[in-house]
This record gives structure tokens, C-alpha cells and sequence, in this order.
């Protein structure tokens, strides 16, 4: 028997529980409540079965979006963990870290606060919560709902489907929620903004976007280690001036240390796995002797938007407007986008607010939405900074030149650099090696010790991530490339690039390769939908509620 | 004397039962226990012939399938005829449904979920994990009527109760007050059984090394000379080599079975927490280093297609 299914109607729909998703639920209600008389019905869908859980980042919080959204957030009880107290720059060779006489200024971070992007997130859903806002977590968008150009909303994802895609006895369809307005907070390679982008065409015109992969441990370390409020920053090691990136140190209160490595997805080595760089920087000396002696907490990874001000694609459509992540609104020479998420998300809810308002939400009224960002803070930090990742695309010297030159000139520039899509740049190995390789080993791997360095597969119990195992694999992949060239073109990348051991090739007893998915590892950091370099990996929600279990991170 | 109520259901006496007598045992400081098993039948016998205590039943057509209404009404009788100290009973689903039912209607206190009890006799206290069991609370009851006590399964050993010559059963005849408000529906069922792997004593887990689905034969050959469930980590499962509910570690089954035999299997961090409980794990893995090697009390560095066999063959010649 087909079961009805059930539609729900608001005048606001948001996807995504972080930042941005609630910075715009926040404003929103503000604006009704300053209005007075009717407030416009809000529904917020939140993937995650916790606000928070799935939100992951270094994190130093710029204060100034924070400040703006909610003036009083210390009274409200705001989860700041401590304010930024010394700073360092270190570049790294493999034995050696050179402490940069001065702190570029791009990196200052002097009145900015560590944060765990979780309790934060958890912190604004309350607030949003107690504002009356709906929260419906647990409950992932699969596709946008069109009507002809327009959005007129999210279906949510059905429950209980079987491994084969079977109804099972709990089977219950996903729910239209039809909207006026939709704002896509959905962040860094979201797979409804995708859908939006392809559909709609809305990255016409503009750079390919850009992503880099942010791996990232919390460690409970040695008493006397490392001062609260110390934030390291290193380049170099284990990277090579070919692949863009630097590692991150942040000490929390009560000894905890938060620890990472960005790496840029534009790699061209098809042997580069960002995990294996991962356990190299811990085994660097100044990290090493950092983490001897304590332990291992929680582990993460994510994606992060890099391409800066020219990759933001149209932002405003019929009926629906993009946020935070999504958009690419990330800073990356500051190494900072939460403070841009809550601008766009409060930016966005003004935007749909004035909308409703006038009863005219089609495009055109929408489109003042860009006229608001063009007219802000956010503009102001992003375009002056707007080639530098692309400049990193010629390595890391020229990189690091152009910033300087970048922040000299505050970004006058004649003309603007071009990128290139990230997975474009990998290289077969052929090409890469000069060699013709059949089955390749990973070169540049050590066998983690499990003390200071982990498997990918024990690290993915640290991010207490869990799926339902019986339901459809939520990575949707041609595997037929796989078993025929992907193996002698680029060696299975996938095995490396996925920070989760997700995807595996397992051989049959002629030794054909197989692509084993394990999708229940899946840490949803988009990761392998970014940087394939064939494009058949397609990552789409897998049922609600599924996910990290992130806290503290 | 302390009352241990025990559970059945379809004529079978709960495992968790003989948990709770262990635990009524540790708490009895030479005071005697009895058993009351509402709906009597021939698990009664059972208890009756271990010799832990008196047997007490309650014959009722209401309490022919379990209803909360009627299974207080009964022990609440017993309870008033017997004047019991301490009530005792098993922290099952049934439990968790009447126990505090129960405790309101006598005006005691319940203390639930208990995982260990320091002393005994009257000046014993009751351990019980607090706050997702990031704390635990040391309780002890206060006033004048029984407390009832529930024993978090798998806390206390039912291997470890003392047994004795068998004891008498006595019917008691009780009056249920009133008729029970709720309406019995045919119980829950899982649309296919699942198997519980958590009952089991014995079992015998294959992990990837087991290399194809018919190899998993020489695995249930061991699994049927010992009496053991064939249970596996996660890629069989995914292979579809054996059923889901197969699956042990954190995405499947947590067990803690007398024996543990795991065949090739690595012993990643998922399959630990979902074994490492077992009482005596014996490995069997090619790779000397693999992590499997690190819980196990027993282990073979080799070959599972040259150990199982002759294990299998041992294990059979000794049960002729």
C-alpha cells in the first residue's frame, strides 16, 4: 500500500542547522517580534539528530557577527571557551619548526575566541529554540522541490528503506515542506545547493568553486603542555610546496588541544592521502612532544569552501536564497567562515523577511539579497582577498607572495586569477610518476602506532559515527570506472582521499578489483563528491539522524 | 526474607531471573529467600529443583499473559502475605513496566537498575549508575515497607548462584481486587526473528579472513561441534555472507559470551566494543600484529584454514 505522503507548509523554510541555518531562524524572529502582529511561520531541518553534532571546525570565532546577532551573548550563556591568548606562526621542515618572527596580520587573532563549533551550534539552536523556532532535527533535505525555475521547497528523506531500497515494516515517506522563501544553509558542498546549481545554473559566470579537507583531532594532553588560549598555526611539513595547506593547534581549557591540518583538494599527486599527511604532522617534533603523554578524544573531518569572493555563486533565485558554507563564504587567508555563515544567514533572513513582507518572493525581489552582501562586512573581507587561493595554484612561494601583495594593496588587482576545479588537477599516474602502475602502493605511509597515530578506521570510532546498515548506501557511485580504469589511471584515489575508510577495493580470487563501500563510516565531510577525478561519486543524504556524533569538536 | 519475583514468558523461565536470586543471595546475610513466579507452570519446577528457596506461585487466568495491572495486583498480595524485607527482582522490560506501578501502590521505595550491592542484610547499599553512567549513586532505602530492588542485567552472575537440595513449591491462593484495565494483544514480534546474539554462551565470529562465502562452512562446522551461534564482523555482513543480525561490534550486536572464538578476524575498534565483555576470547589471525591480539586470552598466529579443521575434528573426537 502507498502511503500518503505528508506535506507541511511554512513560510520559511531553512535547511541546515548550523551557523548560517540558525543565525537566519535567530534574525527572522527577531524581525517578527520587532514587527509585532502575526510572526512568519519558520521550520529549520537539521540532518544531524542533535543541533551541533555534525558541525565541525578548528575553531577561532571572529566575534563581530555574534555581537550583531545577539548583542547580549555572554549574559545568554554563549559557549566561549576562552579568549585567544598567544600566538605563533611556525614554518616546518621534516625535523625542524622556524617560528615566523611576526604574526602575518591575515592570521592575528587578538580579541577573537576558541570555540567548539558544536556547543556553539548546540548554544544557537537553543536560542532559536526559545525564540519558538522549529527545530527538526534528525530529519535530512534529499532533493529541492521545483516548480518549473521556482523552489517552492525541500522533500525530506524517506525512513526505513532497506539495503536494496525495500520498504521495511517501519517504512515511512520523507515529508514535502513547501515554502515561500527557502534559504540553503546546507553547507560546504551540500547536496540540495548542488542540485540548486546544476539545475538553475547558478555558478555561470563564476570561478569554480574551490575546497580544501580539514582533518581534525581533540587530544586531552600532559598537564603543562601548552598554555590555554595558545593558537599555532604551520606550513610546510608534511606538505609540499605543490599542495596548499597548514596545520592548526588551538589549547582549550582543561588541557584539551584541538589540532588539525587543512589540505587544498587541487592536489596533483593521485597518491596523496590527507590522513597519511595527517599522522605525519603529529609525528612532527612540536606536535609530538606536545600530544606525549596524553590521549586521543574525538576525531573529525570536513570539507571547507576556498575559492573566496569570485566562486560565491548567484546566491538569490525564485524562492530561494544560499548561506554560509554553501555559498562559499569562507575566508580562507584568515582561515575563518563561521563569522560569515551567521552575516549571510542574518543577511538572508532580512532578505526573505522584506520578501514575505511584500508578498513578492520571486527572484528579482530576492535579489537585494546580493545588493545586502555587496553593501557589507562580508564583502568588504572577501573581495580584497579574492585571488589568493587561486594564486596558491602555483605553489606555495608564489602563494604566499601574492598574499603579501594582496594585503599591501588591499586587493587591487587588475585582473582576477583563474582556478580550476580541484579534481581536475589530480594527475594519473602516469603523468604524476612517469611509470605505468598497476596496483600502486600508497608511498609515502608508516604504519600508525596507535598511541600517537591511528588507522583511519580506528579514528572513525572516534567520531562516533553511526549509521542504520541496513538502508541504501548513501554514496552513489558508477563503479564500473573503478573496475576497469580507474585502477591503472589513478589508483583507486578514493581509498585515500576519504578520511573515513569509506571506500575500499577488496579482490576476487582472478584479482579483479571491487569497490567495497562501507558506507556506515561515512563522517559526511563531502569529501569524495569534491574531489573525484572522474565525478561519479555523488554523496546524497543517508536517512536522517545517521552521521558523526561530534561533541567538543 | 527476601522475595525474588521471576519472570516467564510462554512457560520459559527469563535467564535474568536466576540473576536477581544471585543477587537476592549476596543480600541475604542467613535470612531465606523465596521465589515467586506469578502464573506458575513448569518453570516453577525448575526453580523448585535448584534449591535456592521456597517456591511460591499465583495461579490466575489474568495473569495467563502478563498485564501491568495484574502482575501488581498479585505481588502486591504476596507481598502483604509474605512481608518480605527486600523485593528482588530482574530489570527486564516487564520489570521496567510494573516495577514502579508496584512501588506506588506500597508506598516503598524502588531502586532501580542496581549493579551492585555493598554488604548485606539490613545495612546493605545499592550501587546504580547515574547520568548515562557517568556516575554512580550509592543508595540506600529509607522507611518501613520493602524496597524493591531491580538488578541491571548482566550485573550479577547467574552462574554464581549457590544451589541447594531441591525445594518445595507452594501455590499461594490470592485474590486479584479488580479486574486489569488493559487488553492483551498477541506480543510484540520482530516481523522475522531476530537472532539474539546476546544470550548466547558460546560463539564463533569469522571476520574477512574467512576470504568467501563458502568457507564460512569450515566456521559453522566449529560453530556445531561446540554448541556455539556463528556471529561475524562487519564486511560479511556488508557481503551479504551472512545475515545482519549476525553482526557483532558497534554497529551490531554487543556480546559477552563464556567464549569468544573470532577467525580472522583484525579486530578493528568497532568489532572490540562489541566483544571485549566476553569472558575467554581466543584469536585466530595470520597477522601476529592485529589488534584482535591485544583482548584475547588465547591466541594462534596462522592459518584458520589448517587450525579450524583440526580443532573441529579434536573438539568432536572429545565429545564421542
Amino acid at each position: 500500500m502507498a502511503r500518503e505522503r505528508e506535506t507541511l507548509d511554512v513560510d520559511v523554510l531553512i535547511v541546515g542547522g548550523g551557523p548560517a541555518g540558525l543565525s537566519a531562524a535567530i534574525r527572522l524572529s527577531q524581525l517578527a517580534k520587532a514587527r509585532g502582529g502575526e510572526a512568519p511561520s519558520i521550520a529549520v531541518l537539521e540532518k544531524a539528530r542533535e543541533a551541533g553534532a555534525h558541525l565541525l571546525s578548528g575553531a577561532v570565532l571572529d566575534l563581530s557577527a555574534l555581537a550583531e546577532l545577539l548583542p547580549d551573548y555572554r549574559a545568554l550563556g554563549a559557549p566561549l571557551l576562552t579568549m585567544v591568548g598567544r600566538e605563533r606562526v611556525y614554518f616546518l621542515t621534516e625535523h625542524r619548526a622556524i617560528r615566523a618572527p611576526l604574526i602575518p596580520p591575515p592570521l592575528a587573532n587578538h580579541g577573537n575566541a576558541l570555540v567548539s563549533l558544536n556547543q556553539l551550534g548546540r548554544w544557537m539552536a537553543a536560542q532559536a529554540e526559545a525564540a519558538g523556532i522549529d527545530l527538526f532535527t534528525g530529519f535530512a533535505g534529499q532533493e529541492v522541490l521545483l516548480d518549473g525555475q521556482r523552489v517552492i521547497g525541500v522533500r525530506t528523506g524517506d525512513r526505513g528503506r532497506g539495503k536494496h531500497g525495500e520498504e521495511k515494516s517501519a517504512f515511512e515517506p520523507g515529508v514535502d515542506i513547501h515554502a515561500k522563501v527557502t534559504i540553503f544553509c546546507d553547507g560546504v558542498r551540500g547536496n540540495l545547493t548542488k542540485q540548486l546549481r546544476r539545475t538553475l545554473a547558478l555558478g555561470q559566470g563564476r570561478e569554480p568553486e574551490q575546497f580544501a579537507i580539514g582533518i581534525k583531532e581533540l587530544w586531552e594532553v600532559a598537564e603543562g603542555r601548552i598554555d590555554t588560549g595558545t593558537v599555532m598555526h604551520t606550513l610546510g611539513h608534511p606538505l609540499r610546496h605543490e599542495e596548499f595547506g597548514g596545520g592548526f593547534i588551538y589549547a582549550l581549557p582543561d588541557r584539551l588541544v584541538s589540532l588539525g591540518l587543512v589540505v587544498g583538494l587541487d592536489y596533483h599527486d593521485p597518491l596523496f592521502d590527507p590522513h597519511v599527511a595527517f599522522n605525519r604532522f603529529k609525528r612532527h617534533p612540536l606536535i609530538a612532544r606536545l600530544l606525549d603523554g596524553g590521549r586521543l578524544v574525538r576525531y573529525g573531518a570536513k570539507a571547507l569552501p576556498e575559492g573566496g569572493w569570485n566562486t560565491v555563486p548567484r546566491v538569490h533565485a525564485d524562492g530561494a536564497l544560499i548561506a554560509g558554507d554553501a555559498g562559499s563564504f569562507v575566508n580562507s587567508v584568515r582561515l575563518k567562515g563561521i563569522h560569515l555563515a551567521m552575516r549571510t544567514g542574518m543577511l538572508a533572513a532580512e532578505t526573505a523577511f522584506e520578501a514575505l513582507q511584500r508578498g513578492d518572493t520571486s527572484a528579482a525581489a530576492l535579489s537585494s539579497y546580493q545588493t545586502r552582501l555587496d553593501g557589507s562586512a562580508v564583502r568588504k573581507e572577501l573581495e580584497p582577498v579574492r585571488n589568493v587561493h587561486q594564486a596558491f595554484g602555483h605553489g606555495l612561494v608564489p602563494g604566499l607572495l601574492f598574499a603579501g601583495a594582496a594585503m599591501l594593496t588591499r586587493g587591487a588587482w587588475l585582473g582576477d586569477l583563474h582556478g580550476d576545479a580541484g579534481h581536475t588537477r589530480m594527475r594519473t599516474l602516469r603523468w604524476y610518476y612517469g611509470i605505468d602502475l598497476a596496483s600502486p602502493a600508497a608511498s609515502r605511509d608508516v604504519p600508525p602506532d596507535r598511541v600517537l597515530t591511528f588507522d583511519k578506521v580506528t579514528n572513525v570510532h572516534y567520531a562516533g559515527t553511526a549509521h542504520d546498515e541496513d538502508q541504501p548506501a548513501h554514496l552513489l557511485v558508477h563503479t564500473e570506472v573503478c573496475t576497469s580504469i580507474c585502477g591503472t589511471e589513478y589508483g583507486h584515489p578514493c581509498t585515500r582521499f576519504c578520511p573515513a575508510n569509506v571506500y575500499e577495493i577488496v579482490r576476487d580470487a582472478s584479482g579483479a578489483p571491487r569497490l567495497q563501500i562501507n558506507a556506515s563510516n561515512c563522517v559526511h565531510c563531502k569529501t569524495c563528491d569534491i574531489m573525484d577525478p572522474y565525478g561519479v561519486i555523488t554523496w546524497v543524504p543517508p536517512e536522517g539522524g545517521g552521521g558523526p556524533q561530534y561533541t567538543g569538536m | 526474607m527476601i522475595l525474588v519475583v521471576a519472570e516467564q514468558r510462554a512457560g520459559a523461565l527469563n535467564r535474568a531471573s536466576w540473576e536477581a536470586v544471585a543477587c537476592a543471595q549476596q543480600l541475604a546475610s542467613g535470612e531465606p529467600i523465596a521465589i515467586l513466579l506469578p502464573g506458575g507452570g513448569d518453570a516453577a519446577k525448575t526453580l523448585a529443583d535448584a534449591g535456592v528457596g521456597e517456591v511460591l506461585t499465583v495461579q490466575d487466568a489474568a495473569l495467563a499473559s502478563y498485564t501491568p495491572d495484574a502482575q501488581v495486583a498479585a505481588v502486591a498480595a504476596v507481598i502483604a502475605q509474605t512481608t518480605p524485607r527486600l523485593v528482588v527482582m530482574a530489570h527486564t522490560y516487564q520489570a521496567r513496566d510494573y516495577a514502579p506501578r508496584l512501588a506506588a501502590r506500597l508506598r516503598t521505595p524502588l531502586v532501580a537498575d542496581v549493579v551492585a550491592v555493598k554488604g548485606s542484610g539490613a545495612a546493605a547499599t545499592f550501587l546504580r549508575p547515574m547520568f548515562q553512567g557517568k556516575l554512580v549513586a550509592e543508595v540506600a532505602p529509607q522507611g518501613d515497607g520493602p524496597a524493591i530492588v531491580t538488578c541491571q542485567i548482566g550485573a550479577f552472575r547467574a552462574d554464581g548462584v549457590t544451589k541447594g537440595a531441591p525445594a518445595a513449591a507452594r501455590a499461594l491462593s490470592v485474590a486479584l481486587d479488580a479486574p486489569s484495565r488493559q487488553t492483551v494483544e498477541p506480543p510484540f514480534q520482530e516481523a522475522r526473528q531476530a537472532v539474539d546474539l546476546g544470550q548466547a554462551e558460546r560463539i564463533v565470529a569469522v571476520g574477512r579472513g574467512i576470504k568467501s562465502q563458502d568457507q564460512i562452512a569450515v566456521a559453522e562446522k566449529l560453530a556445531a561441534a561446540m554448541g556455539a551461534e556463528i556471529a561475524a564482523s562487519r564486511p560479511i555482513c556488508d557481503n551479504g555472507w551472512l545475515p545482519m543480525d549476525r553482526q557483532v561490534g558497534s554497529s551490531g550486536q554487543t556480546v559477552a559470551p563464556k567464549l569468544y572464538v573470532a577467525l580472522g578476524i583484525s579486530g578493528a575498534i568497532q568489532h572490540l566494543v562489541g566483544m571485549k565483555g566476553s569472558r575467554t576470547i581466543v584469536a585466530i589471525n595470520k597477522d601476529a600484529d592485529a589488534p584482535i591480539f591485544e583482548v584475547a586470552d588465547y591466541g594462534i598466529v596462522g592459518d584458520l584454514f589448517d587450525i579450524v579443521p583440526a580443532m573441529t575434528a579434536e573438539i568432536e573426537k572429545q565429545s564421542h
